[in-house]
């Protein structure tokens, strides 16, 4: 069964979408990217500093990847939709995650800000890969504006808590026919299956990796819960129930 | 002349460009995208553009992020 993710007509053929932040080294990184076989990357813009060499972590990223620049550090539409702009402008491409986040506590995103941005940005031709609050309706909205996918939070950005989220990621899954892609909160390998086994189209993990003791290693294990949950998801997962159901034949043997 | 450049004012003795500024910095120019007064710059018209008393210049790049 042909199970390739497409995005606005881009198949992707990991579901597995790292973030490049935090890592020891970009070198580090790279390794990361490659032994998770991950074909989605995050990056951010900032400013250089002018004082001092600075280092190219694009050259670092496999040419297979899609770079996705974040709109992080935007606190509202018009600066999400002015970080947007830059990323595309600095040779980074189309694809582009809106977060707008006005919280520095829980770094939660405003949705209303992000919708705003969304209906601008996709007139101007953006792959938009909005990251909001796990909320039917502001998916709808995003959907109607032109989103390619919807990035429903688990939990907030670096808590590696996991899908706290699950009822409301579960509706978004059942509702909107864009893909979900969870990202933020995925803590442990078992959490990304978790993601995928709900029906989750991919998941993207950042802090999990790249503060593990060994990124490189846990960073395919990731990408291998990632294909389990994903499988599970096909296989039809059983519903758990209260009462005991024996799993060998209880009757016909010394009785 | 004094010059906002990434949020820092700068004082300049002498007219520079934006491309001369990018070189003196030793900033690889294939690596930036340059915002002057709010509007991103072709770099075709980095050499062109000198820069003036309260101009803003944010130069910006890649890093990791999620």
């Amino acid at each position: 069964m042909d199970d390739t993710l497409i995005i606005s007509g881009h198949k992707i053929d990991n579901r597995f979408f790292l973030g490049t932040g935090k890592f020891a080294s970009y070198k580090l990184m790279q390794e990361a990217i490659i032994s998770s076989g991950a074909r989605v990357v995050t990056v951010a813009l900032r400013r250089v500093d002018t004082q001092s060499a600075h280092d190219n972590i694009l050259k670092y990223i496999p040419k297979e990847c899609i770079i996705m620049a974040n709109t992080s550090g935007a606190r509202n539409a018009d600066e999400a939709i002015r970080i947007a702009r830059i990323a595309r402008a600095a040779g980074c491409g189309d694809w582009i995650k809106i977060e707008v986040i006005p919280d520095n506590k829980y770094l939660l995103p405003d949705n209303a800000q992000t919708i705003r941005a969304t209906e601008v940005l996709a007139k101007e031709g953006f792959i938009i890969m909005p990251y909001i609050n796990p909320d039917l309706a502001d998916a709808r909205r995003l959907s109607d504006a032109g989103a390619a996918s919807i990035m429903p939070l688990g939990a907030p950005i670096g808590t590696n808590k996991g899908i706290c989220t699950r009822e409301l990621i579960k509706i978004l899954i059942q509702e909107i026919s864009l893909p979900i892609i969870v990202d933020a909160g995925i803590g442990r390998p078992s959490h990304a299956a978790e993601a995928m086994e709900l029906g989750a189209s991919a998941v993207l993990v950042n802090t999990a990796v790249a503060t593990a003791e060994d990124p490189v290693l846990i960073a395919r294990a990731f990408s291998l819960a990632v294909k389990a949950g994903r499988m599970a998801y096909h296989a039809g997962v059983v519903l758990p129930k209260d009462q005991a159901e024996a799993s060998s034949p209880l009757t016909g043997f010394l009785r | 002349m004094k010059v906002r450049i990434n949020g820092e004012d700068l004082d300049f003795s002498s007219l520079v460009s934006i491309a001369e500024f990018i070189i003196q910095r030793k900033i690889r120019p294939e690596t930036v995208v340059v915002e002057h007064n709010g509007v991103i710059l072709d770099r075709d018209k980095w050499e062109s553009t000198m820069l003036k008393e309260n101009d803003a210049l944010e130069v910006l790049s890649f890093f990791g992020g999620g």
